[in-house]
């Protein structure tokens, strides 16, 4: 966009401006309070003001007709509405504008009802003085108010979808049914996320595992033409904004190519090995290894970080499928719309913490569900150090609600029902087995409240604490102390297997996450909705959206929710052509622009660059389909030359003004 | 509002639209009580807050300005907010060195939800000011580059 005048559809003369302010009652929620009369006339003899009038609802019919009729009848070219804020009638107003042949930005409401009569109800004096300085305000305002463009953008009708755990792939899914191209791009070597190692889960009446389940979505995305699969790769550049994305993936080298037979011989020649990550640790794996059995892709990858390049598994792979030279590479996407579904971290306790780290009897409400999966490192049995134990305790809330110094603040929501689905499940397995349940709360919420009632049919021992419970390490010895806060008893038990049951976390990276796709967190580091309510799967940043885990703990079934209603809302967004976006955009007046370039740094979203004139002289342009319209480019300009439509100073400067000419 | 005694402040708020503006909204919608004595001026973000807004508040007459926006990683435009925090601070030493109390002016987090504390900061913030009394920038000794 330029300096110059743009003919624009509706625009007044601005020679003469002529103003009409309308007063809304809204039944008696503004006129029980405030004296509309009074503001009205008030109003009247306003500069410029040419007619104010009131009405019981401005919002309905009869109140739009008025407001449509006097906008002919008074050849107005701005509107002032005094009634309730811009949020739920800008819309509404917006259109009457329009249809009565104004631009629709030359409107300016003032929420005389949410900023007076509801707050200062007990005053109806200041209440109506209130008021009036309001409308003063917004008509001082409302006077330099421009006709702005509508502005639209191309859609480019594609997705990414980056994580491909269980919620990236019920959005991938959803979306490849819809017949919409998408792009997954996983940073691991393979698909499914925490939920492959989940084991069992608690399905009515049926033996149902995570992988079962990521198996399923696998199956259905890789045979879905409209699926592109990136695993080992990471989105390194994010440009554009909402329906016009260019993405920048970095293909990290896999080191074995689609060869690969999976035989394993590789593996029996490796010389290094790491504790397994894909095992929460238990165990190690080699340098070179196949995360899991039946993971996808099913092709043994190499990691960078412990591989020695030695060149031993290249001798030996039958199929020749290993390069070890293999260079990292890039691509670059171009899509619409953008799903994250980064998931989280498992808690990890420091050591020390609940014993943890001390012993091998002290492990994670993870790492017992690696050991009882029949896919696990023991093929699903309970064996601790050579022996099978048979007191085993459970402290919940272990990284949540604030039980540690180190731990979050929040309810991490999945683990109570996870580890009692556990105790069930050495109950069912060993009926000699001793489980106690240590907890703060037991919080299995909804239709997982039936694991609790098992349990206590089960005679899994409920302890409850207010004060943590202390874990001590001796020779070979574990044991748990703890105040029962029901009857009041310190109780110390011996243990044989102590299971910390450890929450959700943000994942480590979502710094550089946040930062990447300009999405913002909330208070517990998690991403942050658009609203919690009703924007539940959209981020802050439009054509960005939420699922799974990313924006705060949830359970397998809720993350397949949020993965379906992220991609409901990418749809609608996607099955458009074009969209509108609003025109509250910077705009550079170049005759003042000296080039500095401070707009350029300053702007969070890359939407300005310094653009060489024929005089080789440089001034700032604003891409409008980047910009956000947040203003702070117009903030920081030494010289008031990049400016934000409707709150450029020319308009915010009089409203400050005004508050003063009473 | 008449000076000396029974002086009522008049205070300026600049609130974003996505955090503060929408906490006052829901103290309006909880039907919340405070002071009449504030002005608000909606701004998309904190981060459009021009230092020269607030010094030309306090020129024409205000007794008292509010900066609020959305918490620090909460910003609705990425760090718009940490622009208003770094300006702001500036901005403090500026109007001390001009004679201007401390306490008349102040910048606040106020998240959507936090309907309570833009009536406690409100309340407060009013309760001071008025206690320090009308500010009369043009009747002080102040050297104002006009």
């Amino acid at each position: 966009m330029s300096s110059e005048e743009v003919k624009v559809e509706g625009a007044c003369p601005t020679d003469e401006v002529r103003i009409g302010v309308y007063v809304c009652h809204c039944g008696l929620n503004i006129a029980g309070v405030i004296n509309v009369k009074e503001v009205v006339e008030y109003a009247q003899k306003l500069p410029n003001v040419v007619s104010a009038k009131e009405y019981i609802f401005m919002c309905s019919a009869p109140g739009q007709d008025l407001i449509r009729e006097d906008i002919k009848k008074c050849k107005l070219n701005r509107v002032v509405i005094a009634a309730c804020g811009p949020e739920m009638h800008e819309p509404t107003f917006r259109a009457v504008l329009e249809e009565a042949g104004l631009n629709p930005y030359v409107l300016e409401m003032v929420s005389i009802r949410e900023g007076s009569s509801w707050v200062h109800y007990e005053d109806p004096e200041a209440a109506t003085e209130k008021a009036k300085d309001m409308v003063r305000m917004a008509v001082a305002r409302a006077r330099n108010l421009e006709p702005l463009e509508k502005m639209s953008g191309e859609v480019k009708q594609r997705a990414l979808i980056v994580g491909g755990g269980i919620a990236g792939l019920a959005s991938a899914l959803d979306l490849a049914e819809r017949g919409f191209e998408v792009h997954i791009v996983e940073k691991k070597p393979v698909l499914g996320g925490h939920a492959a190692r989940m084991g069992q889960l608690n399905v009515e009446g049926r033996k149902v595992s995570g992988k079962d389940l990521v198996d399923y979505l696998v199956k259905k995305v890789k045979d879905n033409p409209n699926v592109h699969i990136y695993t080992n790769a990471e989105v390194t550049k994010v440009d554009g904004s909402i329906g016009n994305f260019t993405i920048t993936v970095k293909l990290k080298p896999r080191y074995v190519n689609d060869k690969c037979t999976s035989c394993g011989k590789c593996v029996e020649v490796c010389p290094v090995t790491a504790p397994n990550e894909y095992e929460y640790g238990i165990g190690e794996r080699k340098a070179i290894f196949l995360p899991f059995e039946g993971a996808y892709p099913n092709q043994y990858v190499i990691d960078p970080e412990t591989c020695t390049f030695c060149g031993k598994c290249v001798e030996v792979c039958p199929e020749g499928a290993i390069n070890l030279d293999e260079k990292e590479k890039e691509i670059t996407l171009e899509v619409g719309g953008i799903i994250l579904a980064t998931g989280h971290d498992p808690y990890e306790p420091p050591v020390g913490e609940y014993g943890y780290g001390l012993s091998p009897k002290v492990i994670t409400l993870h790492q017992l569900k690696r050991l009882l999966s029949e896919d696990g490192p023991t093929k699903g049995e309970l064996v601790i150090d050579g022996k099978r134990p048979r007191n085993i305790v459970f402290i919940s809330c272990v990284g949540s609600l604030g039980t540690t110094p180190n731990a979050n603040q929040y309810c991490s929501r999945m683990c109570c029902s996870a580890s009692l689905l556990e105790a069930l499940h050495i109950k069912e397995k060993y009926p000699d087995a001793q489980v106690f349940f240590v907890h703060k709360d037991v919080r299995t919420y909804g239709k997982d409240e039936n694991l609790y009632w098992k349990a206590i049919d089960n005679l899994v021992k409920f302890v409850r604490f207010e004060e943590s419970p202390k874990v001590t390490v001796g020779k070979g010895e574990v044991k748990v102390e703890v105040e029962e806060s029901t009857i009041q008893e310190r109780l110390v038990i011996p243990a044989d297997l102590v299971v910390l049951v450890t929450g959700m976390e943000p994942p480590k990276e979502i710094e550089e996450l946040r930062s990447l796709f300009k999405v913002g967190c909330g208070g517990d580091g998690f991403l942050k909705e658009a609203h919690l309510k009703l924007n539940p799967v959209e981020s802050l940043t439009g054509g960005i959206y939420l699922a799974g885990t990313a924006t705060g703990p949830k359970s397998i079934a809720e993350s397949i929710v949020a993965g379906s209603a992220a991609a409901a809302k990418a749809a609608s967004l996607l099955s458009k052509d074009t969209i509108e976006v609003e025109p509250i955009v910077a705009v550079v007046d170049e005759d003042k622009c000296s080039g500095c370039g401070i707009c350029v740094s300053i702007c969070p979203y890359g939407a300005i660059s310094l653009e060489k004139k024929e005089d080789g002289t440089r001034v700032s342009k604003v891409d409008p389909m980047l910009c956000q319209g947040c203003g702070t480019c117009g903030a920081a300009c030494p010289s008031a030359a990049i400016q934000q439509n409707s709150y450029k100073d020319k308009q915010i400067i009089p409203q400050i003004l005004a508050v003063f000419e009473r | 509002m008449s000076d000396g005694d029974g002086f009522e402040p008049t205070i300026v708020v600049f609130a974003c639209h996505w955090c503060t503006y929408q906490a006052i909204n829901l103290a309006g919608t909880s039907r919340m009580k405070y002071p009449p004595n504030v002005r608000v001026i909606r701004v998309m973000c904190s981060g459009r807050v021009d230092p020269q807004f607030v010094i030309e508040a306090f020129k024409n007459g205000a007794d008292g300005v509010l900066v609020a926006g959305c918490h620090p990683g909460d910003c609705h435009y990425v760090n718009g907010n940490m622009k208003t925090m770094r300006r702001t601070v500036m901005l403090e030493k500026l109007l001390q060195d001009m004679g201007i109390e401390k306490e008349r002016f102040r910048r606040e987090w106020i998240s959507a939800a936090e309907a309570k504390k833009w009536v406690e900061v409100v309340t407060e913030m009013v309760e001071q000011v008025r206690k320090l009394g009308p500010l009369k920038l043009a009747e002080r000794e102040v050297v104002m580059n006009e």
